[in-house]
């Protein structure tokens, strides 16, 4: 597997002494090339300081890791030069313009002067902000300036692009915006780690995911393996939505072997069994006896919610 | 690399001859300089008859003046480079770029530099031209090369305050404390620590000798011989040098002070009131050698800020 981001047993700890406060405690992950990997934990669990130790902006107080190959600790500034990251509690030069931000900006990426104004306006362009691009940063609304902020990320078309906590601040269509843009770099060969600390975000754009907290790593896989983790522990549910005289269809949904509860409420009917039983629903409620009684019938994903709770508890 | 540096510089450098407070700090510096040349020439031109040099009396009050702004200029530009840039949140936009931490606070300090260079050369030659046409007074090339030297060591010691105070803006998260204690140094350094240095003398020399000071009823004659042992006895005049001597020690701990003896004997203007009787310019090879320890202090001073800024900046680990 070509990896974008390898770390082995990382720890860092803030101060010194015995009153050194640790916020990453032995993190090891793997994040493939290719990949938009979500990176989720409560306020505080340590991704924002993972983050930093993978861009050089602080160090390891111990432990390794490599960023597109590069040691983070011997080759900061080669990392710097190929990743886009948007920072945590940024900000901008509020009496500039966007486009004049992002062109001194652009300066320090080392791109060709005479592409600097060329690159900006496009990227000001793939966030929905090009109509203001000569208007000063003062005069922008905090979901404008997260845009910005990822058009700047955007800025040197990196192979790796880093986003912490991307869509704190944007309003919901902004967010879907960011999550289109987010799907459609990841179809161009990017990869992508996003650290968040909305449980949806993660199963929205991720293909893999892992959940920290307290700067420790509870897991990581790709999300079809956290589904299947967690649906093999709690069991796979599915979901029908029925009309009336359904009580034959349920009797025959109890004589399925492994099937551990069903519940009704109204018109939904809840099925939950210890194994994958969808090839013995579909036909059963094919029947033409079943046909007419039942409208719809899926399977229903564990939620990140419960994902990072059964991690939470031990796995 | 240099070029980075250059980058932030050069948007520095903008940024700051565009803003407000430069000018405001520049215009201040210009009207109050040329203001205080008016009281200064007449108390000088009248009552000292010091007609030989009338110009060094224009440049010793717009000295005065830069004594106090020049300090002001340096803290404006640096109380909130640092500090400013992380309350902002900008500093780590500029830290993800593919830089090195050098590069940001050097170019910040190519900037300043370029910015304190302009600002108080553009000042002096402004005040002391308006002065000179308003006082219609000749200038020789001794005087403009005084004042050529006058605006080096101006330059210097704005940078000073801008090197102590870009320190404390490099330990600070927040501007407002920066500011607050660079200007609170600057008010020890300016006022405080002479009137301290001079309570602290009169408590280790006890009270002056109580024959003293019969100005008041002076003829004007006698008032040209100020300083002679006909006015003063010996005893008060030996006081008065012991009080100065141990008042000097304390303020040598002040960046202000060994640019003030510098400037004073540049222009001849009086730092203490018993030196009121100099009456001829000392040259400028002997004011530079005579106040060489001034002058490497001044110089001494920012580069030991600078180093100290430079090392927290570029260890501290910014999240």
């Amino acid at each position: 597997m070509d990896l974008a981001i390898e770390v082995e047993n990382l720890v860092k700890i803030y101060g010194k002494g015995g009153s050194g406060i640790k916020a990453l405690d032995g993190i090891s992950m793997k994040i493939p090339k290719a990949s938009t990997y979500g990176l989720f934990g409560p306020n505080g669990s340590g991704k924002t300081t993972l983050i930093s130790i993978l861009v050089g902006l602080i160090l390891p107080t111990s432990g390794n890791a490599k960023v597109l190959g590069f040691d983070v600790v011997k080759e900061s500034v080669e990392i710097r030069r190929r990743v886009g990251l948007l920072p945590e509690g940024f900000g901008f030069y509020d009496h500039m313009t966007a486009l004049e931000n992002l062109v001194f900006l652009a300066t320090l990426d080392k791109i060709p002067s005479d592409q600097r104004k060329k690159r900006a306006l496009e990227t000001l362009e793939m966030v929905g902000l090009k109509d203001r691009a000569n208007d000063k940063v003062s005069t922008f609304s905090r979901g404008m300036r997260q845009r910005l902020g990822i058009a700047q990320a955007l800025l040197k078309d990196p192979e790796l692009l880093i986003f912490d906590e991307p869509t704190v601040g944007i309003d919901p269509e902004g967010a879907a915006e960011f999550r289109n843009l987010v799907k459609s770099m990841n179809k161009e060969g990017k990869t992508i780690l996003m650290s968040t600390h909305l449980l949806y975000e993660v199963g929205m754009v991720c293909t893999h995911a892992a959940v920290i907290r307290g700067g420790k790593l509870l897991v990581q896989g790709s999300v079809e393996e956290l589904y299947q983790s967690v649906r093999e522990a709690k069991g796979y549910r599915y979901e029908l939505r029925v009309k009336s005289g359904i009580d034959m269809l349920l009797q025959e949904i109890r004589s399925i072997s492994d099937v551990i509860e069903i519940k009704q409420n109204e018109n939904h009917v809840t099925v939950l069994s210890r194994r994958e039983i969808w090839g013995e629903l579909l036909p059963l409620v094919s029947k033409p006896q079943f046909k007419d009684a039942v409208e719809s019938l899926k399977p229903i994903e564990p939620s990140w919610d419960e994902i990072y709770r059964f991690y939470q508890e031990g796995g | 690399m240099i070029s980075d540096a250059l980058s932030i510089a050069r948007k520095e450098f903008t940024d700051t001859i565009t803003s407000k407070r430069l000018w405001l700090i520049v215009g201040v510096l210009l009207l109050f300089s040329v203001a205080s040349t008016y009281s200064t020439i007449f108390r000088v031109i009248t009552a000292f008859q010091q007609a030989g040099r009338p110009v060094a009396s224009v440049f010793s009050a717009i000295a005065t003046t830069m004594a106090y702004m020049a300090p002001l200029l340096g803290i404006a530009l640096a109380f909130d480079a640092i500090s400013g840039e992380r309350e902002r949140g900008t500093l780590r936009i500029l830290l993800s770029r593919p830089i090195y931490r050098e590069d940001v606070i050097n170019g910040k300090i190519i900037s300043a530099l370029a910015v304190i260079s302009l600002a108080v050369t553009l000042s002096s030659f402004a005040a002391v031209s308006i002065s000179i046409l308003l006082h219609n007074i000749a200038v020789t090339m001794d005087d403009i090369a005084r004042v050529c030297l006058f605006i080096v060591f101006s330059i210097v010691f704005s940078f000073a305050y801008y090197a102590f105070s870009l320190f404390i803006s490099t330990l600070s998260s927040k501007s407002s404390h920066s500011l607050i204690i660079s200007i609170g140094i600057w008010i020890f350094f300016a006022f405080i620590l002479s009137a301290i240095s001079s309570l602290i003398a009169t408590a280790v020399l006890g009270p002056p000798p109580v024959r003293s000071f019969q100005a008041f009823n002076m003829s004007q004659r006698q008032f040209r011989n100020f300083t002679s042992p006909s006015i003063f006895p010996q005893e008060y005049l030996d006081y008065m040098r012991r009080e100065a001597e141990i008042s000097s020690m304390i303020q040598a701990f002040s960046i202000n002070y060994h640019y003030t003896q510098i400037t004073s004997l540049l222009f001849g203007y009086a730092t203490r009131p018993i030196e009121f009787s100099r009456r001829t310019l000392t040259s400028i090879p002997t004011v530079i050698s005579t106040r060489l320890i001034d002058i490497v202090v001044l110089i001494v001073f920012p580069i030991v800020f600078l180093f100290a800024s430079y090392m927290i900046f570029t260890r501290r680990q910014e999240k």
